[in-house]
């Protein structure tokens, strides 16, 4: 039976579909270079139409990501996320310490399964194409990172602090939470950042995205996910990175700055302020303690999220942000 | 727990070796001591490896380079002076390796310290020798380190950490 063509399949799934090029069905994904705007993804006996190779923006440039596809599930109209296989291992440099980070679609596959149904994580499945590559395919999560979502608050730290950090650290702590219980499944994220922590446009839930970065066993499996949510913590807290070099261009005093010392910076990421109560010293004693086991000075480090819950509940209380 | 059962804790690291090296000098070929060498198999992990087949060579690969350091680790214990009767050696093959299947003890890989700990207390084992790789406080914030593991959770038994 010959294959149906592109535009055949808009034209019986998709009536009035204003299809811009009308490429190729592909059924193998191997050589996602080769896949572009207009062809379709046969996966599952669904078809994706794709519209453009996602990107990902980071600290001002623009990185592609040529093996994921912006795509429109044909037979619903949704908009969905196809990542095909890219097996790739890269130096990762966490502030001063360098791993190997292995980029495993395998891994990502079993999360997705392992979070079916929970709002808290983004969700989609795991197919093979035609030959055996382990494509997922994502529901969109219509919303903005964290990172995006401080980063466009314009007013000054103690208003933020007052009026929005308590309900963002409520629901932080619930995200905190949702990776805990990740990880007493036998998971980790991998990548918890600020750029992988997104609040829904339409719940305005926190929902944990890509789950593909993998590393070597280490006695600490966990460590480097609460290293993360250490840092969006201390990111949260302070309404964004506190560099020196940042402060100093805000205007904060040379005397202030000077009092600054390296244990009140972080203890992976040595050139970000941690003891932030230091520079807003409203931030209440119980807040800052926690911030400063993620610093260069603390003796005692958490060695799970559960026990940074166990600290961060009572503070969620204690500023009225309720629980979530 | 009696003192003079020891337990070294081996991989494929000199630190490793270097916490061989050092126990050969202190017990020498003094009676009553016994080593015992535990290895904790640790393969690579499955989620690194294009398919089952990649993932199982490079489980037989490290179980080879594990159990070969074992082997020059009892060398380097009876060149130190350490009879050959005083050393027994075990090797524990991890749960997750396609070659554990059969097994009649396995390594759960959760924490390399703790079942260290668990093993030394059911041999009877009141000394624990192990290597440190001197990592720094982010590297043991991000990663874990199995001597400092061990000597925080040790209980009823000495610890040696070698550096």
């Amino acid at each position: 039976m010959p294959k149906e063509s592109v535009a055949a399949l808009v034209a019986r799934l998709r009536p009035g579909y204003r299809l811009a090029r009308a490429g190729r069905v592909v059924d193998d994904t191997g050589q996602f270079m080769d896949i572009i705007q207009g062809d379709v993804l046969r996966l599952a006996g669904r078809h994706y139409l794709v519209f453009k190779d996602a990107v990902e923006r980071r600290f001002g440039y623009t990185d592609p990501k040529f093996w994921v596809k912006k795509c429109l599930e044909l037979e619903t109209g949704a908009r969905a996320i196809v990542k095909l296989v890219f097996q790739e291992s890269f130096p990762l440099r966490v502030g001063t310490v360098s791993t190997t980070c292995f980029r495993s679609p395998a891994k990502e596959a079993r999360v997705l399964d392992v979070v079916r149904g929970d709002a808290r994580f983004m969700q989609g499945f795991a197919t093979r194409d035609t030959a055996g590559n382990l494509v997922r395919v994502i529901e969109t999560v219509s919303g903005v990172s964290i990172e995006n979502t401080v980063a466009a608050l314009d007013m000054p730290h103690a208003d933020y602090f007052r009026d929005l950090f308590p309900n963002l650290l409520a629901r932080f702590t619930g995200a905190c939470r949702a990776i805990a219980w990740l990880h007493s499944q036998g998971e980790l994220h991998g990548d918890v950042g600020r750029d992988h922590l997104w609040i829904e446009h339409k719940t305005a839930a926190m929902r944990w995205i890509d789950f593909d970065y993998a590393y070597e066993a280490y006695e600490n499996p966990f460590g480097m996910d609460l290293s993360g949510l250490g840092d969006i913590l201390v990111f949260l807290a302070g309404q964004g990175v506190h560099t020196i070099a940042g402060m100093r261009e805000s205007g904060l005093p040379e005397s202030l700055l000077d009092t600054l010392a390296p244990d009140d910076f972080s203890l992976v990421h040595g050139n970000r302020l941690a003891n932030l109560a230091k520079i807003s010293p409203y931030i209440p004693e119980r807040l800052n303690r926690i911030l400063l086991h993620f610093a260069a000075a603390s003796d005692v480090l958490y060695e799970s999220v559960d026990e940074l819950l166990a600290d961060l509940t009572p503070v969620v209380q204690e500023m009225g942000g309720g629980l979530i | 727990m009696d003192p003079k059962k020891m337990l070294i804790a081996v991989d494929a690291s000199e630190n490793a070796q270097r916490a061989a090296e050092y126990a050969a000098r202190i017990v020498g070929a003094t009676p009553g001591f016994s080593l015992t060498l535990l290895t904790l198999e640790r393969p690579p992990e499955r989620d690194l490896y294009k398919d089952d087949a990649a993932h199982r060579a490079a489980c037989q690969a490290r179980e080879g380079e594990m159990r070969a350091a074992q082997g020059a680790i009892k060398a380097v214990l009876v060149a130190g002076g350490v009879p050959a009767g005083m050393i027994s050696a075990h090797y524990v093959a991890s749960c997750k390796s396609p070659q554990a299947e059969g097994a009649d003890q396995c390594s759960l890989g959760q924490s390399i310290a703790l079942e260290i700990l668990d093993f030394a207390k059911a041999q009877g084992c009141g000394t624990v020798v192990v290597g440190r790789r001197g990592v720094s406080k982010a590297e043991e914030f991000l990663f874990g380190s199995v001597s400092s593991k061990i000597v925080h959770n040790a209980k009823n038994c000495t610890v040696w950490v070698i550096s």
